[in-house]
């Protein structure tokens, strides 16, 4: 139950953070080059405030990694990419098809598929340290 | 072209960040505590904790291409295509480390690929 309290913060930092780097980085678009781009972003507010909100993001979720398998971590924010992409559609006033939510839902349930599975879950649990996560 | 080379360094640079970051944080240990004294000391572990450092780094470089890349195109585009880091993850899981990836974890990356693809149409 705490680790999807922070989870759900983490990914409402995230969503919102990356609407304010979205809305922040537009800005400027026409930059000629990657130095001048991040000259100019240094000086952004909404730049400034995304990243701090993905700073906080990241926090938690370093946390729940800290007790939390990436093999539960993962599939429980899977939700992130339906949430980021709705509220870059309320926010930022983006079009988002019909065809570009159907891609959205598959990669959510495809990550899902992808980690969650159950029977690797439990075996890390009880191996704890050994096995540090679905990768080795 | 520059927006999908963007998207694959950044996916590769998560995908690495991901791994280090697992590793660093269980050598550390379980955050349970919110004692600001021992948080600290918890904290002096993490900044000094060598995995924990190369992760960040890859995903400053995450980040930073992230920030480029939106510059110019949509969000609704691009945090979904940084799903790909998940079949990134799991190829290097299958053929460098040379895990068993299960069927059920096959038909996700499908999965993932689709989406990616559909998401991707104009």
């Amino acid at each position: 139950m705490k680790t999807y309290a922070i989870l759900a913060l983490a990914v409402l930092a995230q969503a919102i953070g990356n609407v304010c780097l979205s809305r922040g980085m537009k800005e400027f678009s026409s930059a000629n080059s990657m130095f001048a781009l991040f000259s100019q972003a240094v000086g952004s507010p909404a730049v400034w405030i995304g990243t701090a909100l993905l700073l906080l993001f990241f926090l938690l979720f370093a946390a729940a990694l800290s007790w939390a398998d990436l093999s539960f971590v993962v599939p429980a924010i899977s939700i992130e990419v339906v949430v980021n992409v709705a509220f870059a559609q309320y926010f930022l006033k983006e079009p988002v098809s019909s065809v570009r939510w159907l891609g959205v839902l598959l990669i959510s349930i495809g990550v899902i598929l992808v980690l969650r599975t159950g029977k690797e879950t439990m075996k890390s649990r009880i191996e704890g340290e050994k096995t540090g996560g679905p990768f080795g | 072209m520059k927006t999908a080379v963007l998207i694959a360094v950044m996916v590769f640079a998560d995908a690495t960040g991901d791994v280090l970051l697992t590793r660093g944080m269980k050598q550390v240990g379980e955050v349970s505590t919110i004692r600001p004294r021992a948080l600290l000391s918890i904290a002096r572990k993490v900044v000094t904790n060598r995995s924990f450092i190369s992760g960040i780094l890859f995903f400053a470089m995450t980040f930073f291409s992230f920030l480029t890349v939106l510059s110019w195109a949509d969000l609704s585009f691009v945090f979904p295509a940084t799903s790909l880091v998940y079949v990134v993850s799991t190829l290097g899981a299958r053929f460098i480390l040379k895990e068993t990836v299960s069927l059920q974890r096959w038909a996700g990356i499908l999965m993932v690929c689709l989406g990616v693809a559909l998401v991707s149409l104009p």
